[in-house]
């Protein structure tokens, strides 16, 4: 299980850090196609957005996995550690619910719809199924490595990490 | 109020104090809220296309850019670069190193946009520095931690855009000049305390340093304000726009921390591309969560409940504004400034505009109120990693931060009042009629 975990973080992180390469050079071509070679771009604006939404869904797995959501935890920092955990229990189950029925759910019927529709981009031709395909991947990412935390709790008798910290 | 505002606030508040993550937390509550009015499946739909779709703009695209920009710039020695140059034109004043304190961290957000960053990157130098000289850590964390703030009115600014998308269209060019002369007034207000309170209690001030070493600090520091020039003449000029200027900013960060003052090397850069991810990640979950609940809003007509709701209290318009900005702020010591000005902008906008401000005026008046959060406890992020830079606790930085905050409060109180501070110099510019 922990391997496998490994495994599928590594991926996702060499997948955002590449993503956020390619958006940084989209933009920048942008800017040099129209100063330098005199003849803007029509694609790169659309390319970039969708890169955006791959690095903040797909991100936003990421970021639970490495619990740096923003959140409130003055309350619970200051619960006795058996009830702190079942609190944190609770919350993984919230987040669960959350990219199970909107992420998952809602996600892929929001892909198959855009599929069947045949709904495509405007510059590139995508099908805009393919673009929203990373809201139910990252539902799925979420929901493993919330049953992950859900399992080191069970085993763990201190909980160490809050789920979310209140820095940004 | 009817039943949907209810669900909403209720169940956001109890998911929020368990410590679900604030972006978990809107979605849900707009979930809950949403199939009161229709069947599971086009309620979660619904949701899902929202996320996309509030994210899919050109115009966010800038956010990560300065994000990363402002990653590279705080590890690549420009923030010491601004120190020294700050230290040199105010460092012989009365109070100097807290005066220089606010300087840098004025210098820094005006190249990046973040509080946090600007707090770590000029507290773990100044405070210390402070600390050496006879100032007390508490004072030092205070003023390191309110100087900060500024940086999320001198452009760029992330906030301002998020604002922007949220108020639904405001330029980002306009904003971002509104934001120089409030992020001013309020660096300046806090130099007043920290002169006045190094007056006080008698630290000793450092002689002036000759001409020639001045200027040279000076002219070291340049390479990094000349960003500066680039980002913001750009998108005053109308040669860029705020996301182009971004990617801008950032290959010239990389230019001039990897390539001339080599401080970050090639191989650094990986882990500064995913921390970016992460931090735009977050960020960008709000906002798609924000953006579902204010599609919710709107489809059951909340925010004119509670713009009736105001209006009905009092048709004075300082009255209004004065109870808007005291919700605010007691909003801002609980939620942070970016979930914040998502879920309030579609909310008291309307009234503001009702009572004749504009939206100008009403964004950067929510950023000034709500960077008094981002300072407060019990959960203000700036002031805790200030603490923890400055090694002090929460419970002492308190009495140093009294005089700090009151005079934020009165510069968002000229903010709120007076509309030239924040429309003046757009208005010079051309950017708003």
């Amino acid at each position: 299980m922990q391997n496998f975990i490994t495994i599928i973080s590594q991926i996702l992180e060499k997948v955002l850090m590449f993503a956020m390469l390619a958006i940084v050079l989209t933009v920048t071509w942008q800017v040099f196609s129209r100063f330098i070679l005199q003849s803007p771009s029509s694609y790169t604006e659309e390319l970039a957005r969708f890169i955006l939404i791959w690095i903040g869904i797909l991100g936003a797995a990421y970021a639970y996995k490495t619990k740096a959501h923003l959140g409130l935890d003055i309350f619970v920092d200051r619960m006795a550690p058996p009830a702190k955990r079942k609190t944190r229990i609770v919350i993984e189950i919230m987040v669960i619910i959350f990219a199970m029925s909107v992420m998952v759910y809602g996600g892929t019927l929001l892909v198959t719809m855009n599929i069947e529709l045949k709904q495509t981009s405007a510059a590139l031709g995508l099908n805009m199924g393919l673009v929203y395909s990373a809201i139910p991947l990252s539902g799925v990412l979420i929901t493993i490595f919330g049953c992950n935390n859900i399992v080191q709790l069970l085993n763990n008798d201190v909980a160490n990490n809050n789920v979310s910290k209140g820095e940004m | 109020m009817d039943m949907t505002a209810i669900v909403l606030l209720v169940s956001f508040f109890i998911l929020l104090f368990l410590n679900v993550p604030v972006s978990i937390c809107i979605g849900l509550a707009t979930l809950l809220s949403l199939v009161m009015h229709m069947d599971f499946t086009p309620a979660a739909t619904t949701i899902a296309q929202q996320m996309a779709g509030g994210i899919d703009s050109f115009a966010l695209l800038a956010i990560p850019f300065f994000i990363l920009s402002g990653l590279v710039m705080g590890q690549g020695g420009i923030a010491k670069r601004l120190i020294e140059c700050a230290m040199a034109l105010i460092g012989s004043l009365p109070g100097g190193l807290a005066l220089v304190n606010v300087m840098s961290c004025m210098l820094f957000g005006a190249i990046s946009g973040s509080a946090v960053a600007a707090t770590s990157a000029i507290g773990s130098f100044m405070v210390p520095e402070m600390k050496k000289h006879g100032y007390s850590a508490e004072f030092g964390a205070a003023v390191t931690a309110s100087a900060a703030t500024t940086g999320m009115l001198i452009p760029p600014s992330n906030i301002l855009i998020i604002y922007a998308i949220a108020s639904g269209g405001v330029s980002i060019a306009a904003l971002f000049v509104a934001g120089y002369l409030p992020g001013i007034l309020v660096g300046l207000a806090l130099m007043t305390v920290c002169s006045l309170y190094a007056i006080k209690h008698k630290y000793p001030v450092s002689a002036r340093l000759p001409l020639s070493v001045t200027l040279e600090k000076v002219l070291a520091a340049l390479p990094s304000l000349l960003l500066v020039f680039i980002v913001i003449g750009g998108i005053i000029g109308g040669i860029f726009t705020a996301t182009e200027a971004g990617a801008v900013a950032v290959l010239y960060a990389l230019a001039l921390s990897v390539g001339i003052y080599k401080e970050i090397k090639v191989d650094q850069l990986p882990a500064l591309f995913l921390k970016a991810c992460e931090t735009t990640a977050i960020v960008m979950l709000i906002i798609g969560a924000s953006s579902a609940m204010s599609w919710l809003l709107s489809y059951t007509h909340i925010p004119q409940t509670i713009s009736e709701f105001f209006l009905m209290l009092s048709d004075n318009p300082l009255v209004v504004l004065l109870l808007i900005n005291l919700i605010l702020i007691v909003v801002g010591a609980f939620i942070d400034m970016t979930p914040a000005v998502l879920i309030f902008t579609p909310i008291f906008l309307p009234v503001a505009e009702q009572l004749g401000m504009s939206p100008i005026q009403f964004g950067i008046m929510i950023v000034l109120n709500l960077s008094i959060g981002l300072v407060s406890p019990p959960v203000g992020s700036v002031l805790f990693v200030s603490c923890a830079v400055a090694k002090t606790s929460i419970h002492k930085i308190i009495k140093p931060m009294l005089p700090l905050y009151a005079v934020m409060f009165l510069v968002l109180m000229l903010v709120t009042y007076v509309p030239a501070i924040s429309e003046a110099l757009p208005r010079f510019f051309g950017l708003i009629g």
